[in-house]
């Protein structure tokens, strides 16, 4: 009644826009087979513009499920809805989904869901969320998300997001990120296994607790599938390169054990197993875990399935382990047994002894270093000015050092520390020694370059080819680029949100907001009253404090948001 | 977004911190391995028959003179009691054997390599420097002491287990002895004669006395002094036999150079017919089941004959040449399949 008397002043909007390059970088990522789900505390309209503004909603899904039951039974039902429209009427399988119709083989306890032709979403209200995230129906949530392509939460709490991570990582075996920019994305952040914070008008809160963070969503991308997966594929190669060197080292000693009647005698001189470890082989296995790149910059974004090793856990699992360090055995193998056979009967060529312990131990330390040298050349796919000295260099200071430490002059100084005095000089320049290393190390190194030769033309992976591309195109020299285009769905749907339903004017003047809206929550660590301010953000108001700031969420440009800012509401749809 | 603290807050564009540094990214390809495997497999194929037949044209002569077997020549040499003892070895040759002539004795199941074996010796000692004559370093216990706490000089098992067997060559021409001129100069390496072990100065003109206070090693028949008495220069610690026998062995069969035989009539060589060796049996090796050997044998470039050498070689390169046609079997079926597929 009182409102006809008002004059209209003016109104207000606010407008957050999404930041540029959000829907490129999504669409990317879920080609490289990581599912993406949004933890809004926007309200449900808000939430769904903007799926449909970063193309994870599209008007050709099948279907969009909206969980927003209030009570436990109708979020139970709902969901069985749901995981029936989607498995088909026929199956009635309770299971944990893992025994569906799948269009691509994966093994039982598989991170990756069975890809369904269909596509469906999923939107869950954060009231129903409370509800699902139950023990007794965490089961069928996880498993009905899991079904669906895109997974949009609203209207959620800080807490419950952290929760739904925590869901995630118990019940899949995945490796969960969580990416974030306000305050109320901390929990999360710290939930996930990897947290990234947006740094942003939101202030630096979600940056101090998260592991990564950077200024824009769309360096996600860069930081998945080129970072990450280098990082990955340098560490992976650091692992199997570091078991063999040191297994190939030290097991000489024990084939060494059969001829010198377990004694215990090294073979090797004393410095050289001081040395071997930090001097002559750590700084070019440094440099290929600091700057190899198996594909480079542009291809590693070109090519978002490169990612799936990464996710498949193929670089290093027990079979690589196993593999390598069988190549060590053997290498060590070769390594003794090839100047044991040379040196039985070996004399100089001048008639003098060379069969004694200190000229045999710097044939096997040369072929060592050297073979390991050779190793790492192999194993390095970027060959960048700091790798060739490295390489080079290491070998150079072992020869360096091994004759200033086989010379007279430290001799002199210290006889007793440095007792190979002249054993450099007089076994490096035989034929016969060079002969041995050059034979050692060619029946070391070449088995593994025709493996690796064959392996890679009968059985390419996808890394093997795109670096064959790359190579192509490096050859023919700058071509122009043809990005492939994110192909944005044209829709009706603007980006602009409207709050059409009714308001929360009712609920406040009925002074129902302070209390805990659901019995069902009552159970929950969410509802000590401690916690208020987070609690109960999702549905209700806390306090008067804090009305401006609640009663406004549907209004205000949310800080609860999870994966994007959005444009937030004003147009109708 | 924000600004101003960004700036800050941007990490150089230099190609280092961008990791766009220019870099040689090469790949294994079929142009570079099938042609490595061809080459590097004729290569050895190369090396290895240029070993093979050098080996085949070194010659060697062994004969163990343990004394194992009854009928042997040194049988009665073996029995414990009998001292000083020696004993003949005759053997003929059927031609040539071309010379420099290198006389070496070996040893099997001899682990001259065993840790606490090597270890026991002292380099002090051994450098000349006479204050550790008087105490000898812990490692050469039990070698460091004799039973009346006497200081040994040069202390520990190397040295106390110094070859001590002496040989002598004649041949044989018209039943008359001819001895052969053994030359015993040089056998050790130069760094080790010149600068890894030194004499002690001598003491009032006399050499003998360096050694006053000290006891020789318990199994040596002379002192260390006493080595070579016509020879300063081949006696007490540089004495050539002495530093071949300290150079140890890495494998429990070895053989040490004794004597070269480069002069007179036999500089060219021993020329074919009757040769006998004389034997002072002195060294033990039956309690633990060693063996002692004579070697005679002529060097080439690639030192003693050494068949390993040259045949690994030739299996390595065939192996290589083997693979280079597998791989290009592989190689070309793959292309031609995928080709057909395409």
């Amino acid at each position: 009644m009182s409102l006809i008397f008002l004059k209209l002043l003016g109104a207000t909007a606010i407008e957050d826009k999404l930041q540029e390059g959000v829907p490129e970088t999504i669409a990317c990522l879920t080609l490289a087979n990581i599912k993406i789900w949004v933890l809004t505390g926007d309200k449900l309209e808000t939430a769904m513009n903007i799926g449909y503004s970063c193309n994870m909603l599209r008007d050709d899904m099948n279907e969009v499920f909206i969980i927003s039951g209030h009570t436990m039974v109708e979020v139970r039902q709902e969901l069985r809805m749901a995981k029936e429209r989607i498995m088909g009427p026929g199956k009635d399988k309770f299971s944990s989904g893992l025994d569906m119709e799948k269009t691509e083989l994966y093994s039982s306890d598989s991170v990756f869901e069975e890809t369904i032709i269909a596509e469906y979403a999923l939107i869950i209200n954060g009231h129903s969320l409370a509800h699902a995230l139950e023990a007794d129906l965490e089961q069928i949530l996880v498993d009905v998300a899991c079904l669906c392509k895109t997974v949009i939460c609203c209207r959620v709490t800080p807490l419950q997001k952290a929760l739904v991570v925590e869901l995630i990582k118990r019940h899949k075996r995945a490796v969960t990120l969580a990416i974030g920019d306000g305050a109320n994305d901390v929990s999360m952040i710290k939930t996930a296994h990897i947290g990234v914070g947006i740094s942003g008008q939101e202030g630096m809160q979600a940056v101090l607790a998260s592991d990564y963070s950077f200024a824009q969503f769309r360096y996600l991308q860069r930081l998945l599938l080129v970072h990450g997966r280098w990082s990955y594929h340098r560490m992976c190669n650091f692992l199997c390169y570091f078991f063999y060197k040191n297994f190939a080292f030290t097991l000489v000693h024990f084939w060494y054990g059969f001829l010198c009647g377990f004694s215990a005698q090294t073979v090797y001189d004393q410095w050289f197993i001081t040395l071997f470890n930090i001097v002559y082989t750590s700084l070019p296995v440094l440099a290929m875990g600091l700057f190899d790149q198996d594909v480079n910059e542009q291809y590693s974004l070109r090519y978002p399935n490169l990612y799936r090793p990464g996710q498949l856990n193929q670089l290093f699992n027990k079979r690589k382990f196993f593999t390598c360090t069988l190549q060590g055995v053997c290498t060590s193998f070769i390594l003794f047994f090839i100047p044991y056979g040379a040196f039985m009967s070996a004399v100089r060529d001048d008639g003098a002894h060379i069969s004694d312990q200190q000229a045999f131990a710097v044939t096997i330390a040369t072929s060592l270093v050297i073979v390991v040298s050779a190793q790492i050349g192999l194993d390095t796919n970027y060959w960048t000015a700091v790798n060739h000295f490295f390489i080079w260099g290491s070998l150079a200071v072992y020869f360096a050092i091994l004759f200033a430490m086989h010379s007279d002059g430290i001799f002199t100084i210290f006889p007793n520390q440095f007792p190979f005095i002249g054993t450099a000089r007089n076994s490096l320049n035989q034929k016969i020694v060079w002969l041995v290393i050059l034979l050692t190390t060619v029946v070391c190194i070449m088995p593994m370059v025709a493996v690796r030769f064959i392996k890679a033309d009968l059985y390419p992976t996808h890394t093997d080819k795109v670096r064959l591309l790359q190579q192509a195109s490096r050859r023919q020299g700058p071509q122009e680029q043809n990005f492939r285009r994110v192909r944005r769905t044209s829709s009706r749907r603007s980006a602009y949100a409207f709050a059409h339903q009714q308001g929360y004017g009712e609920l406040i003047t009925s002074g129902k907001n302070m209390k805990v809206p659901t019995a069902s929550t009552s159970t929950y660590p969410l509802s000590s009253p401690a916690r208020g301010n987070s609690v109960v953000k999702n549905s209700v108001v806390s306090g008067t404090t804090d009305a401006a700031e609640t009663n406004s969420t549907g209004f205000r440009r949310e800080s609860d948001q999870n994966q994007e800012v959005t444009v937030e509401d004003l147009e109708a749809r | 977004m924000k600004n101003e603290g960004e700036a800050s807050e941007q990490p150089d564009n230099t190609a280092f911190t961008q990791q766009q540094l220019p870099a040689w990214q090469p790949i294994l390809s079929a142009g570079i391995v099938i042609p490595g495997f061809l080459i590097i497999g004729l290569a050895f194929l190369g090396i290895g028959i240029g070993l093979f037949l050098t080996s085949q044209t070194i010659q060697v002569l062994e004969m163990d003179y343990t004394g194992v077997e009854k009928d042997s020549p040194c049988f009665q040499c073996t029995i414990q009691s009998v001292q000083n003892c020696t004993c003949e070895v005759t053997f003929s040759l059927s031609a040539l054997f071309t010379g420099p002539v290198f006389f070496y004795y070996g040893l099997s199941n001899y682990f001259q390599n065993f840790r606490k074996y090597g270890v026991s010796k002292d380099y002090y000692q051994l450098t000349g420097d006479t204050q550790y004559f008087k105490s000898p370093r812990d490692v050469c216990f039990p070698y460091s002491h004799d039973s009346k706490n006497n200081p040994i000089v040069p202390c520990g098992a190397i040295a106390n287990s110094m070859f001590n067997d002496t040989f002598e060559l004649y041949q044989i021409i018209n039943g008359t002895k001819k001895k052969v001129p053994l030359d015993g100069k040089g056998i050790s390496w130069w760094t080790d004669f010149n600068i890894k072990y030194r004499n002690p100065s001598s003491v009032n003109g006399s050499f003998a006395s360096a050694f006053d206070g000290t006891v020789k090693p318990i199994n040596w028949p002379k002192a260390a002094y006493e080595l070579d008495l016509t020879d300063p220069n081949n006696n007490g610690f540089l004495n050539q036999d002495f530093l071949v026998w300290m150079r140890r062995a890495a494998l429990p069969q070895f053989r040490k150079l004794y004597r070269r035989i480069t002069e007179g009539d036999y500089a060219g060589g021993l020329p074919a017919g009757n040769y006998s060796l004389t034997v002072h049996y002195n060294y033990p090796v039956l309690s633990f089941d060693g063996r002692k050997k004579l070697v005679f044998s002529n060097v080439s470039w690639m030192g003693g004959k050494n068949d390993f050498l040259g045949i690994a070689y030739l299996v390595v390169g065939s192996l290589c040449v083997v693979m280079s046609v597998v791989m290009l079997i592989v190689y070309a079926k793959f292309k031609f399949s995928d080709d057909d597929d395409a």
